[in-house]
């Protein structure tokens, strides 16, 4: 041990060996690296530069670069595309705002249930049964949920399920996607019932994980059922949450599936979405620079959840 | 540190020169073909199997086999085709609007490059339907079918039983909408869901509106000369919104707003109606047929041309169509070009009841029933021709004027602003 500190003729030829081996081991770690290196460049990194690249970019109908124009395409966004983002009503309305209001919604409430029904179902008997029920949207395509919800919505109280419903207690039907003020809630329930069956999954796994003696515990010592909920379960399901959130947001910020099947935007473009208006400007109006001006602007919004995930990571791991 | 990130940027570049490469392929010259030709169009259903007919003719006279692809999303599609360098063989264009774009930055192979006689070729059409595949005095497609929109589809049995006449002018018609309020019956059914239904409406505005500010403010509006905030359309609109409402429209405006067209249609034709009339494009009738096959042309299903609004326009008709061109430059393809610009390829095409064809020399006896041959009669005699208006706009103009329209019937009452803004995006669209 002590030798190694003594410096002099004997450090050289040793420190050249290390100098050695830390080369080949990094070029072996690249070797080990070099597949993910390659497909991750291939199918994130390259495409991820390519879009912001064209997002300063003008195209033409083959969707090829013809023209440089700065931040033109920002610029027009966010102050000249009502679709996109009219400040000029009250309230705001446009795509970005739609977007908005799926985040607000249905995170916290695909959150809400999920951990209603994992608390709730904990305590009766038919539990994997009730838990079945509520996972198996999850197995369901978001078009297929789409088509399901649509013949739900139908405005025709003899087709649609929601109508009958309501006529047979003496209400009036309603188009439930015709409407401009219905038809964003009407989407986001639906993907809340195709989406609380994951939050419930995970965030009962979490529960069972919670030792009974601690419940038993805090029983003893005369805590109710709410106390029990509010200062044991929920301080120690927040690792879960947190996840589930994170996923849950990052899934509703580049929602499109169900929206361009259930209304493809309607009425009016009243339920579009960010994404839906990157597919739109790129694909059907052949705007592909304006498109990836969209898509960098969602990139943005995903990027601060990404990083407290990321972070979330790392602290957890020097915890450990 | 910076070393490690020298070597993954260079892997990088090195794809994106090799990805950048792909691509770019302008060869001159037509070049032999290799016995196969891709099609790709948005025709599904009853309108692919009566395209195919005219394929299977196709390669029982020239050998030449055909592989047909189809998808709604059509423009999708095609442009990401496009961009990969992997263009179909051949497209049928449902836009006139998506011609130019596509022939403006050279995506689209012009018939004399084929080694075709455009002039031969266009012999077959009249100047209207010419036009329509033609870019800056450059023919680059063939005219593939023709459809009247200026149609409003009733039940004949219906207007016997209430006396109905049919109308000729605007208030006959509505007086007979009157009359079915009155009786308690739902007098329209309008289909403009979404993006893909919106459509519909347009097709209500230009018909109104040729009649009521002429075919001259017609081009005007659509080609961009006069502003959308004019005077005349928001009289036709007021003309519009006179039927397009929550009283004359099933389940009103919230209902038309949550109706695809086919839908539409079925309510008004189908085995359990609820509505009695129905204003849409001469394919409305096949649709209603496919789906209600108990339906008696003449009796139970038949059209009258859109009424009269104001004499001194007339009545000029309103029709669309499709263009079929060419993407890439070989002999089969030039060989299916000519073919479908043929009488003959045109006949078999109609003897199917899907189509009109814009071809002078089919004649009437080569359509199946009496709706498509009214069809065909109504296009041939026109007094004057227009072509769908919003398929002309430019860009995303077209799409977003069903936008416009679908909320103009939701909230009339903001029918000026509505206008501005779709004014000033117009402007930015043809500049």
């Amino acid at each position: 041990m002590s030798s190694t500190a003594v410096p002099g003729p004997v450090g050289r030829p040793r420190g050249r060996r290390l100098r050695d081996f830390s080369a080949r081991s990094w070029v072996q770690g690249l070797l080990f690296i070099a597949p993910a290196v390659v497909f991750l460049g291939l199918l994130v990194i390259y495409p991820l530069v390519y879009t912001i690249v064209l997002s300063f970019a003008d195209t033409n109908a083959k969707l090829k670069i013809v023209d440089w124009v700065g931040f033109e395409n920002y610029t027009t966004l966010f102050t000249e595309d009502k679709a996109f983002l009219d400040l000029d009503s009250f309230p705001p309305t446009g795509a970005f705002v739609n977007n908005l209001k799926w985040v607000v919604l249905y995170t916290s409430l695909s959150l809400a249930l999920g951990l209603l029904i994992a608390v709730l179902a904990a305590r009766v008997r038919y539990e994997s049964l009730l838990k079945a029920i509520v996972f198996i949207p999850m197995a369901i395509s978001a078009t297929a949920v789409a088509i399901i919800w649509k013949f739900v919505y139908d405005p025709d109280p003899d087709i649609g399920s929601l109508n009958a419903l309501i006529t047979l207690f003496g209400g009036e039907a309603q188009a439930w996607y015709g409407r401009e003020d219905l038809v964003n809630y009407a989407l986001i329930w639906a993907y809340i019932w195709a989406s609380t069956g994951f939050a419930m999954v995970v965030l009962s796994a979490a529960l069972k994980g919670i030792s009974e003696e601690v419940i038993e515990a805090a029983r003893t010592d005369g805590a109710s059922e709410w106390d029990i909920f509010r200062r044991i379960q929920l301080p120690l399901l927040s690792l879960p949450i947190s996840v589930v959130t994170v996923w849950l947001l990052v899934n509703v910020i580049k929602v499109f599936d169900i929206i361009y099947v259930l209304t493809g935007g309607g009425p009016g473009g009243a339920s579009e979405v960010i994404a839906f208006s990157m597919y739109d400007e790129t694909f059907t109006n052949g705007e592909a620079g304006y498109g990836a001006t969209v898509a960098v602007v969602m990139l943005l919004l995903i990027i601060p959840i990404m990083a407290f995930n990321i972070r979330r990571f790392r602290s957890e791991r020097v915890t450990e | 540190m910076k070393r490690r990130w020298f070597i993954p940027a260079a892997v990088l570049a090195a794809m994106a020169l090799a990805l950048g490469a792909c691509g770019g392929d302008d060869g001159g010259g037509t070049e032999e073909g290799d016995g196969e030709v891709t099609i790709f169009s948005l025709w599904t259903g009853s309108e692919e199997e009566a395209f195919k007919k005219v394929l299977t003719q196709f390669t029982d006279e020239t050998g030449i086999e055909t592989k047909y692809e189809a998808a709604r999303d059509f423009l999708p599609v095609i442009r990401t085709r496009l961009n990969a360098g992997n263009p179909p063989e051949v497209g049928i264009l449902p836009r006139p609007g998506f011609v130019d774009e596509l022939a403006r930055d050279d995506a689209l192979i012009p018939l004399e490059d084929l080694g075709l006689d455009a002039d031969a070729i266009n012999e077959n059409y009249s100047d209207t339907w010419k036009d329509l595949a033609t870019f800056e005095d450059t023919t680059y497609g063939v005219v593939a079918k023709a459809n009247s929109k200026s149609t409003v589809w009733y039940k004949p049995n219906s207007f016997q039983q209430n006396g109905f006449e049919v109308p000729k002018t605007w208030d006959q018609l509505e007086q007979i909408v009157q009359k079915y309020k009155s009786k308690g019956e739902v007098p329209w059914a309008v289909g403009a869901q979404g993006r893909d239904s919106s459509w519909t409406l347009t097709d209500w505005f230009e018909q109104i509106y040729v009649r009521t500010a002429g075919g001259d403010n017609y081009d005007k509006l659509f080609s961009g000369e006069l502003p959308f905030n004019d005077a005349t359309v928001k009289e036709a609109l007021e003309i519009m919104l006179g039927q397009v409402n929550n009283e004359n429209v099933l389940n009103g405006v919230d209902g038309a707003l949550s109706l695809s067209f086919q839908d539409a249609i079925t309510r008004v034709f189908g085995t359990n109606p609820q509505a009695e009339m129905h204003m849409l494009g001469g394919f409305t009738g096949g649709i209603a047929l496919g789906a209600n096959p108990s339906l008696k042309p003449g009796e139970t299903i038949d059209f009258f041309p859109f009424p009269t609004i104001k004499e001194e326009n007339g009545d000029p008709l309103v029709g669309s169509g499709d263009v079929a061109a060419a993407f890439v430059n070989n002999e089969d393809v030039a060989k299916l070009l000519e073919f479908l610009s043929t009488p003959e390829a045109g006949r078999t095409w109609v003897s199917t009841g899907a189509i009109v064809s814009p071809n002078k020399g089919v004649t009437d006896d080569a359509y199946p029933n009496d709706l498509v041959r009214k069809e065909a009669d109504q296009v041939k005699n026109a007094e004057s021709f227009r072509f769908d208006g919003s398929d002309l706009l430019p860009g995303t103009l077209g799409q977003n004027f069903g936008t416009l329209l679908q909320n103009i019937i939701k909230n009339p009452d903001n029918v000026d602003s509505l206008l501005d803004d779709y004014q000033a995006e117009a402007e930015k669209a043809f500049s």
